[in-house]
């Protein structure tokens, strides 16, 4: 069955209540109320141990909550796990598949299993990320064995598409085929959900963004009300020496440091009163730095540890 | 029945059960062959009673005390329990460890079905290590100049099938409800090794005779199938505990979280 005939689900397509494991000594996922949308590339953040994997694979039915429920498509991931495992996809984020056989093998075995897969759509697939059907799983790199785990989790067409940690691995071309491969499946409607430990590494292709630690919810955001929130940092590069201090008294800017010829600035909300101080003086040149998004991505951890 | 896990599982223990099939058919050729050159002298030869229990009688004197003791006692349970637990750890607690079962179980089949079919697979795997038995007996019989029957090696190579499923569902079983392959293989083991020393031992120390009753071995070849053919009553005993076994597997199995 194609995305195309599946009747739209009213609601999220993805809700926790309460969702919770608890593995004990504060360890696991605790109280998690999440919706997300159809349609939506939805990314899930939080260092190593925040609970990601432990949320994913709850909703597969793979592990049995603590306390709380959740529903995919509408399915109660627990009574109804067969429904919904029929139409998600999922990649594991340790995965491991038979050592001995081919990917084509590892391939044809999920899709007798999963029942009504186009071995076209697989092709394709296969084609896309590059994969090597023919040599033993034991064989293949890492990088390799995750565009096997890509292609089973893709090949039925799912509705929903449910990655942990898709993109560590990968090295730069297919990341780039996975990029545009989201594209094209959130602009079918279908859904998106992958966890990822570093956010520039989602930044590109997530709407909304979920960050979590230590098993609770930090916060819960679109990637541009994050961005807004978000410390910025720019280098100018100026004809003549300028003073930090013209800088620092403007709106939003919470530091300035002048070196040489450069002053660095860090700044909130609007760039515009920046530009014009800056505009008074020669500019030769203005650097954006690209890692303010990890900045509030640490910034979150540092106020809910504290 | 998930018919392409059955075929996967079954696929993955061929190439072991091959090689175990080929080598129980040389071994019971070359019994055979070496039978009537030795087998009147070793036949004078007396051993103690616990050995001999051990032997499956140690009545070397005769073609079907040969069998009984080189392969029916000894060899042919021990290739039979070997596959089958190794097989049945490997298929379930193996994969689960592996991480391999977190793939699998993201598609829609439920978990029952999933053990049943790997049991099945390890049941066929089973099968073709007795059929290769018996395939064996007939060569070896045959070398040695004949004086078993055919219906009598293939009763032995039913019970033994059945022994085989019954060891087997012990290692599913443990592995399906533990997610360990080291605890369902080294337990199985433990317990098919205590049942051996059991039905070979308890029927000499007086009060404790009726330990025998526990072991699957005592189903399998108390009666001497060699001479006295099939035993219905040990096949049922046995397949009463190879479902017992798959249902509590399937239990286990069921309502646990999978490791990982
Ligand atoms: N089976 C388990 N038994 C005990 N603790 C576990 C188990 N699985 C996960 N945990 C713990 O739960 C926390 C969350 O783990 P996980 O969901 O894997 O984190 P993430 O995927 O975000 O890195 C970690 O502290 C981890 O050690
Ligand atoms: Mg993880």
């Amino acid at each position: 069955m194609g995305y195309g005939e599946l009747a739209v689900t009213p609601g999220p397509v993805i809700a926790t209540a309460g969702l919770s494991k608890d593995y004990g000594a504060d360890r696991g996922l605790f109280g998690l109320d999440l919706e997300i949308h159809a349609g939506e590339v939805f990314g899930f953040l939080g260092p190593n141990g925040a609970g990601k994997s432990t949320t994913m694979r709850l909703l597969l039915d793979l592990i049995k909550p603590s306390s709380g429920s959740a529903r995919v498509l509408g399915l109660d991931t627990s009574r109804e796990s067969l429904e919904v495992r029929r139409r998600v996809g999922y990649l594991p984020g340790d995965l491991t598949l038979y050592p001995k056989l081919s990917g084509r093998a590892v391939l044809d075995y999920l899709a007798e299993l999963r029942g009504g897969v186009d071995g076209r759509v697989r092709d394709a697939l296969a084609e896309r990320f590059g994969a090597d059907l023919d040599r033993p799983v034991r064989e293949l790199s890492t990088g390799n064995r995750r565009k096997l785990g890509l292609i089973q989790a893709f090949m039925h067409e799912p509705e929903v598409l449910i990655l942990d940690e898709p993109i560590a691995g990968l090295d730069p071309l297919v990341q780039q085929s996975f990029h545009s491969l989201l594209a094209e499946v959130s602009a079918q409607g279908r859904t998106v959900f992958l966890s990822s430990h570093t956010l520039s590494e989602v930044e590109r292709v997530t709407h909304r963004l979920a960050i979590l630690r230590r098993g609770r919810l930090v916060v819960v955001d679109s990637l541009e009300n994050l961005k807004r929130v978000a410390v910025q940092r720019l280098e100018i590069e100026f004809a003549r020496p300028v003073d930090a201090d013209e800088f620092r008294g403007l709106p939003g800017v919470t530091e300035a440091r002048a070196e040489g010829r450069t002053v660095t600035l860090s700044f909130e909300g609007s760039v515009d009163p920046v530009v014009k101080a800056a505009a008074r003086h020669e500019v030769r040149a203005i650097h954006p730095r690209e890692d303010d998004l990890e900045e509030i991505f640490l910034r979150y951890y540092q106020e809910s540890s504290a | 029945m998930s018919w392409p896990t059955a075929r996967l599982a079954f696929r993955l223990r061929l190439p072991a059960a091959v090689s175990a099939s080929v080598g129980l058919i040389a071994v019971m050729a070359a019994v055979g062959a070496l039978f009537p050159a030795i087998g009147h002298s070793i036949g004078r030869i007396s051993v103690p009673k616990g050995v001999s229990n051990l032997l499956g009688g140690a009545d070397y004197g005769t073609i079907t005390g040969w069998f009984r003791s080189e392969i029916a006692a000894i060899y042919g349970p021990l290739v039979i329990g070997a596959l089958a637990i190794t097989g049945a750890s490997a298929a379930t607690g193996g994969e689960e460890e592996d991480g391999v079962l977190a793939v699998v179980l993201a598609h829609p089949v439920e978990r029952a079905r999933l053990v049943v079919s790997k049991a099945a697979a390890i049941g066929a795997v089973v099968v073709l290590i007795a059929l290769s038995t018996w395939i064996g007996l007939i060569v070896g019989v045959a070398l040695a100049g004949g004086g078993i029957s055919i219906a009598h090696m293939a009763a032995l190579a039913v019970q033994l099938a059945f022994f085989g499923f019954a060891t087997g569902a012990v290692a599913i079983a443990l592995g399906a409800a533990n997610g360990r392959r080291s605890v369902a293989t080294g337990i199985a083991a433990a317990l098919a090794i205590v049942g051996w020393l059991i039905s070979s031992f308890a029927p000499l120390l007086s009060g404790v005779a009726w330990l025998k009753y526990l072991s699957f071995y005592y189903y399998y070849a108390g009666h001497d199938p060699l001479t006295r053919g099939v035993d219905i009553l040990g096949l049922v005993v046995l397949g009463v505990v190879t479902v017992a076994l798959i249902a509590i597997a399937v239990f286990g199995f069921d309502r646990r979280d999978l490791r990982g």
